[in-house]
């Protein structure tokens, strides 16, 4: 149950700001189960090495290289009553659609060999957030989709500082081996204001916060299956 | 079955100790002033604080004795018979011994005869679940009045020598809260019927994370992590203290969650209750530092859920953090220095950073 708001945000409409506190508490709880995750457990209470840094690196590659086309596919949903809305989720596909670069860079430089990253699967976390994202992305005007943002956005303007500190305080290899993790931090900042006025913009009913928020839970979960997957063997 | 809170007291030993007087008391640990204090009171906005311990660190009262006197401060405000009582629930998150309970020690401090008896045993929150659960004695018929105690003696884990005989290695996390933590205890009585002014208790609600989250502060655990090692881990005591595994410790870089889960339980309890911040006339929080409750702000405003700044009470600054004693401390200062009316709100929150247990409360003022 949504408390009523009396002071909105970055000027947030009422509709935006009851969405913008449920996202938050999405979020909060997302937090709480990626502190359960074992690598980030791991990594949380000191026990990370670059064993651990490698093979999360591996998983998260084919998720982010993935991320360049729901986003693509999220804008070409959006039909001529959301032309502003298409413009600004294709900026958005462009500044992320190469970031996967750096990912490989940071992997090379912590001794991975780039033959194992490229032909590494998709693991079953990875598949299914994938797959749910394309499905949600091929719909018409596929507005619940700022909650996906809101979820993986925060996850570089949240996490990734702490997380590439942390890594770097226990992966000391001389040379910069989370720059993925830091470009995220560093420019998520300015994504989330665009996501404010995307709300705005986008979130006009109670129909549409519900559908914002659950899609915002799903991808939670399902990124969180993906990190837990990194430590499951996949093979039968 | 309603239960009112109709009477509060509150007990701070000695001297208000100003900034420049902490390490006085303390001691200068290897004879040196500290580097990281000026940083830290900065940070957590503190100006004054008691200790129950002198100079020459001595103990001039125990932490029961403490106790006693919030209690005795509380009973008498009200002309309370002691031999009525039915029930006492205390807390604290270090007792004078480790055995037995806190409770017992503060029952015979106080000569209360035949009493139920409940101590609760954590950090902050440990007053609210000694709260809450002499808030449900009461509310279930099972008593007609009970007296909830909170009092810490902190001081004694900050003297110079402890940190001395933990050895020469720097520990911030271990000396971060010598400048947060003080002495003091407040006490609050529960009744079944309102007297002439009384706050009625609407609801008390907990949140525990501690699943989700590594231990953010603990007396017990060595300096470095060693796969759960604790203090009775060692052959003697000696060694224990001299591997750090006796100072109280706080992992700093957890603290943020704090902010946020305290945030996220707020919302919770506001969604739950269908409130809304307008309908929230005091907010008495205990956050440990004045940088917290910048932190906490911007959350709520970014929720639009900002109760208007002015109606947050604190006396952070001039009494000290006093642990799980802060709230009650609060409220009796509180209730006795601001104004308020009939059919006014206050909402209370402690979120606690030892493994992160958030609770909150709901009171209404309520008169005869």
């Amino acid at each position: 149950m949504t408390a009523q708001p009396t002071q909105p945000t970055h000027d947030l409409t009422a509709n935006s700001q009851r969405c913008l506190q449920q996202l938050m508490r999405v979020w909060f709880d997302f937090e709480r189960r990626l502190s359960r995750v074992p690598i980030l457990q791991r990594l949380e209470r000191g026990q990370f090495n670059v064993d651990d840094y490698r093979n999360l690196l591996l998983h998260l590659r084919q998720q982010v290289i993935e991320g360049g086309r729901w986003i693509s596919r999220c804008a070409s949903s959006f039909d001529r009553d959301y032309l502003d809305v298409r413009s600004e989720v294709i900026k958005h596909a462009r500044d992320e659609h190469q970031d996967y670069q750096m990912l490989e860079q940071d992997y090379q430089r912590v001794g991975g060999d780039l033959d194992t990253l490229h032909t590494q699967e998709a693991n079953l976390g990875t598949d299914a957030l994938h797959a749910f994202l394309m499905h949600r992305a091929s719909l018409p005007n596929p507005v619940d989709l700022i909650g996906a943002m809101w979820m993986i956005e925060g996850l570089g303007q949240k996490m990734a500082a702490s997380w590439a500190e942390r890594i770097d305080a226990a992966v000391n290899t001389g040379t910069p081996c989370t720059q993925f993790m830091r470009y995220h931090a560093d420019n998520d900042d300015d994504h989330m204001a665009k996501l404010y006025a995307l709300l705005n913009r986008t979130c006009q009913s109670e129909q549409d916060i519900q559908r914002i928020v659950k899609t915002a839970r799903v991808v939670g979960r399902l990124y969180a299956m993906q990190l837990e997957e990194v430590d499951y063997d996949d093979s039968l | 079955m309603s239960v009112y809170i109709n009477s509060t007291g509150h007990y701070l030993p000695g001297p208000p100790i100003d900034n420049d007087n902490i390490e006085r008391i303390l001691g200068l640990v290897h004879n040196k002033p500290s580097r990281l204090k000026n940083r830290i009171l900065k940070s957590n906005g503190i100006k004054t604080r008691h200790y129950a311990i002198d100079a020459d660190h001595n103990t001039l009262e125990s932490n029961a004795q403490l106790a006693t006197k919030a209690a005795n401060e509380c009973l008498d405000a009200v002309g309370f018979r002691r031999n009525r009582l039915g029930l006492l629930s205390a807390a604290t998150s270090q007792g004078d011994f480790v055995l037995p309970g806190f409770g017992s020690m503060v029952q015979a401090e106080l000569g209360l005869p035949d009493v139920e008896l409940h101590t609760s045993h954590g950090i902050c929150s440990s007053s609210m679940m000694a709260l809450k659960h002499a808030y449900l004695s009461v509310k279930a018929g099972e008593q007609d009045s009970a007296l909830v105690v909170a009092s810490e003696l902190a001081s004694r884990l900050f003297k110079a020598s402890r940190y001395e005989a933990a050895g020469d290695v720097p520990d911030f996390n271990a000396e971060f809260l010598r400048w947060m933590l003080s002495d003091g205890a407040g006490a609050l009585l529960l009744e079944n019927a309102p007297r002439k002014t009384s706050l009625r208790i609407d609801w008390i609600q907990g949140f525990s994370h501690a699943d989700a989250f590594p231990v953010c502060m603990t007396v017990g655990h060595p300096r470095e992590s060693q796969n759960g090692k604790s203090w009775q881990d060692y052959p003697t005591y000696a060694e224990a203290e001299a591997d750090g595994a006796l100072l109280i410790r706080q992992d700093v870089r957890l603290l943020e969650h704090v902010v946020k889960l305290g945030v996220d339980g707020f919302l919770r309890v506001m969604g739950k209750h269908q409130l809304s911040p307008s309908s929230i006339d005091h907010v008495l929080c205990h956050y440990s530092s004045d940088h917290f409750r910048g932190r906490i702000f911007d959350m709520l405003n970014a929720a639009g859920m900002m109760v208007p700044e002015e109606r947050w009470y604190t006396n952070l600054y001039e009494r000290g953090n006093t642990g799980c004693a802060s709230l009650f401390i609060m409220l009796d200062e509180f209730l006795h220095t601001q104004t308020y009316d009939e059919g006014d709100t206050i909402l209370c929150m402690v979120p606690e950073s030892g493994r992160f247990n958030n609770v909150y409360m709901h009171l209404t003022v309520v008169t005869e």
